[in-house]
């Protein structure tokens, strides 16, 4: 077995109450690496296209890859793949805690899931016995996240619903510790298998083919990080609301259901105003991790709990015209016990909010004005009365109630807290990532909106060109599994400290945007030695090299075997879109119309080697390899 | 009616406020001076914390259009942008 890899996948029926230990698949975790990646080709390869994703025969993949179970800084997180029952495509999503390490100890790489329990079950995984007992559930059933985990045995390790995803909330998570995978309701399919939740022990260690140069250079990546103005400082201080003012500088905060890019009072949900008024402390970070990103507060008869992160504030504040921290922290808390997607949720309750004010939906809720939120959060994730509604979140409400104008979301995805409107290339990336209007499957926002070496983001250059890098790169991140937030280090401290209208800095920022596409994109194709600190963990690790060009293979490999799933499933082209209202509302004074994608989206195709209807050619499949 | 300047939060934090308005200002050089002019004797902390910020106009960048010569009018929001990094 390839280094790395404990070498198994655990299988268990829950009808049947069988399981089976099977060996890992050694050729799909060389082409695949792990994670989203070997999850999706089991999806691919095990289900008919078509199936009900809230149906026995849509599986519940939980994949973990060889830098899990390693003390490298980022490293504890696992991904969840399935059918997504909120877009009918390729559903996934990504969560720290501390699960994936309880895998990778109990010596399973994948865990699959299949069929559905009669009653509400608890999987308890003792990887050392090999053992797989199933418990009665039923005490567990109808209790908030923070609940159950608290009443599980403690020498395990927990992955758990709650009640959002009991009943279906089509946007449910699956949470660990306080940490969440959010999006594209991969919680719902696990209720609908009426799988309250998964416990997993073992004690076994993480095999590496060069643990010394593993272990230097992970101490050497620490010190970087310490020092570095991101990793070490501003995410350390201010968490990810540290962005806030910078996305309401550049006038793409959401707001008012994306009516507004700028809300005068930011300063209020910003991360920093919570370091200066509202921390507690930063418990609530991935295990491992001296990033320490999480940020606890207080919420008032709850105690010290996991606070919101950027895409929380903006969605549950400044979108919602909400002012008050302590109002989004509250309802942060409510959306995590029920166990549910905050960014859906916000979105949700702000398209409510405007067809409430166009006099499409009878309902008390109102811009800027918290009365009844909190009450609606658990009515939600009970399917009480609106809440019902509100379940099946923004692409369902608006097919009932009308609004597609103003429904923010692609391919039945809400939209993340970045206006494309101000962000060409993350416009583009909304449009054509696989599980829909997601940020982080790519975050090209951070090279041309909000981080410290920023191209213009309202031309087309490169806007084609940095999605396509960009998706792929975060395609192979989430294959290892590594946090996507690694990736914030790549831009080195010196740059972070050039004052932006000094001449090397415009010169820089020049040179890049004047990079033409192909070679930004030859570039980072090459495939040499292990530059960045994932490339080389992953070649110490394994003892394969990865380089750059190696991960944008994988990362092109896994994107075009989503894509193909999607294509199977009945999305085509026309899914590739933004909503209209950023398309067609301009929000800026020079604009004027919204996002240029449809000058963007056949360049993008091509650059994808698709055909001009969006299809991966067969010479592209056959290049990366990708079996269908 | 007037410029509105969006300040950081740090500088929001100097001058008690997280946003000032500027009268007569008619390019972003103006709205700078009449900036650092409101930190008084704080002046020099106005300098540290504007030395690694980008500026922007109704949220799009002084340098992708004249620099500090870009024309500003009242109704306006001149922000000071700080790199950052969330999710
Ligand atoms: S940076 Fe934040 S989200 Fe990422 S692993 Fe660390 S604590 Fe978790």
């Amino acid at each position: 077995m390839i280094k790395g890899y404990a070498g198994r996948v655990l299988e268990v029926d829950l009808e049947s109450r069988r399981f089976a230990f099977q060996p890992l698949d050694e050729e799909t975790a060389r082409l695949y690496v792990g994670g989203k990646g070997y999850g999706t080709r089991l999806l691919y390869d095990r289900t008919e296209a078509g199936i009900d994703p809230l149906g026995p025969e849509n599986p519940l993949i939980f994949a973990t890859g060889p830098l899990n179970g390693s003390v490298a800084p980022q490293s504890n997180r696992f991904a969840v793949i399935c059918k997504s029952p909120l877009t009918g495509g390729i559903g996934n999503a990504t969560c720290g805690g501390s699960f994936a390490l309880g895998l990778k100890k109990a010596g399973i790489d994948i865990l699959v899931i299949t069929r559905r329990a009669e009653r509400p079950v608890r999987l308890e995984i003792d990887g050392d016995r090999d053992a797989v007992e199933f418990v009665d559930a039923g005490d567990l059933w109808g209790k908030g996240t923070y609940a159950t985990q608290e009443l599980l045995p403690k020498r395990f390790y927990h992955a758990v619903i709650g009640p959002a995803g009991e009943n279906l909330v089509l946007y449910a998570g699956i949470v660990s510790n306080e940490r969440i995978a959010g999006r594209t309701g991969v919680g719902a399919v696990m209720g609908s298998k009426r799988l309250k939740a998964v416990s997993v022990k073992g004690s076994r260690k993480l095999e590496m083919d060069d643990p010394e140069a593993f272990k230097k250079y992970t101490k050497h990546v620490r010190e970087l990080f310490a020092d570095h103005p991101v990793l070490g400082s501003s995410m350390k201080r201010f968490g990810t609301g540290g962005i806030v003012n910078t996305t309401n500088a550049r006038n793409i905060l959401p707001t008012r259901n994306f009516q507004k890019g700028h809300f005068a009072d930011a300063m209020q949900i910003s991360g920093e105003w919570t370091e200066d008024h509202e921390l507690k402390g930063v418990k609530t970070s991935c295990i491992h991790c001296p990033v320490t990103c999480g940020r606890d507060v207080e919420v008032p008869g709850h105690g010290v709990v996991k606070g919101p992160e950027y895409e929380t504030l903006a969605l549950m504040g400044s979108n919602l015209e909400i002012a008050d921290i302590k109002k989004v922290n509250e309802w942060n808390f409510h959306a995590d016990d029920q166990g549910m997607d905050s960014i859906s949720l916000g979105a949700v309750l702000s398209f409510a909010m405007e067809l409430g004010e166009r006099g499409m939906l009878a309902t008390k809720l109102h811009f800027g004005d918290p009365a009844g939120i909190t009450e609606l959060i658990q009515d939600i994730g009970h399917r009480r009365g609106l809440g019902a509604d509100l379940a099946d979140g923004v692409k369902r409400m608006a097919e009932k109630y009308g609004g597609h104008a103003f429904a923010m979301h692609v391919k039945g995805l809400e939209l993340s807290a970045y206006d494309p409107r101000g962000s060409y290339a993350q416009g583009v990336e909304y449009a054509t990532t696989n599980r829909g209007g997601c940020h982080v499957q790519g975050a090209s926002m951070y090279l041309e909106s909000v981080g410290p070496l920023t191209i213009n983001p309202q031309n087309l250059r490169l806007k084609a060109d940095i999605p396509v890098v960009q998706q792929n790169l975060a395609c192979a991140i989430n294959s290892m599994v590594l946090c996507i937030f690694t990736t914030y280090g790549m831009i080195p401290k010196a740059v972070h400290e050039m004052d932006p209208d000094s001449f090397l800095h415009r010169s820089l920022r020049f040179a890049l945007e004047h990079t033409p596409g192909a070679l930004l994109r030859g570039a980072m194709s090459v495939k040499g030695k292990p530059m960045m600190w994932f490339e080389k963990w992953l070649t110490y690790i394994t003892g394969t090299t990865f380089s750059s060009g190696h991960l944008q293979e994988i990362g092109a490999r896994i994107f075009n075997l989503e894509r193909m799933y999607n294509l199977r499933e009945g999305l085509t082209a026309k899914d590739d879109t933004l909503p209209p209202r950023m398309l067609h509302e301009p929000i800026f004074p020079d604009q004027t119309s919204g996002h240029p994608l449809d000058q963007l989206l056949p360049r993008y195709y091509r650059n994808r080697g698709w055909d001009a209807d969006g299809v991966p050619t067969r010479r592209t499949l056959e290049r990366l390899q990708v079996r269908v | 009616m007037a410029v509105v300047v969006q300040l950081t939060y740090e500088m929001g934090k100097t001058l008690g406020a997280p946003r000032i308005e500027i009268e007569g200002a008619r390019t972003v050089a103006d709205v700078l001076r009449a900036t650092r002019e409101r930190f008084g004797a704080e002046a020099a902390r106005f300098d540290q914390l504007a030395r690694v910020t980008a500026v922007a106009v109704n949220g799009v960048l002084a340098s992708y259009k004249r620099g500090q010569k870009t024309a500003v009018a009242d109704g306006d929001t001149v922000a000071f942008v700080k790199a950052a990094a969330g999710g």
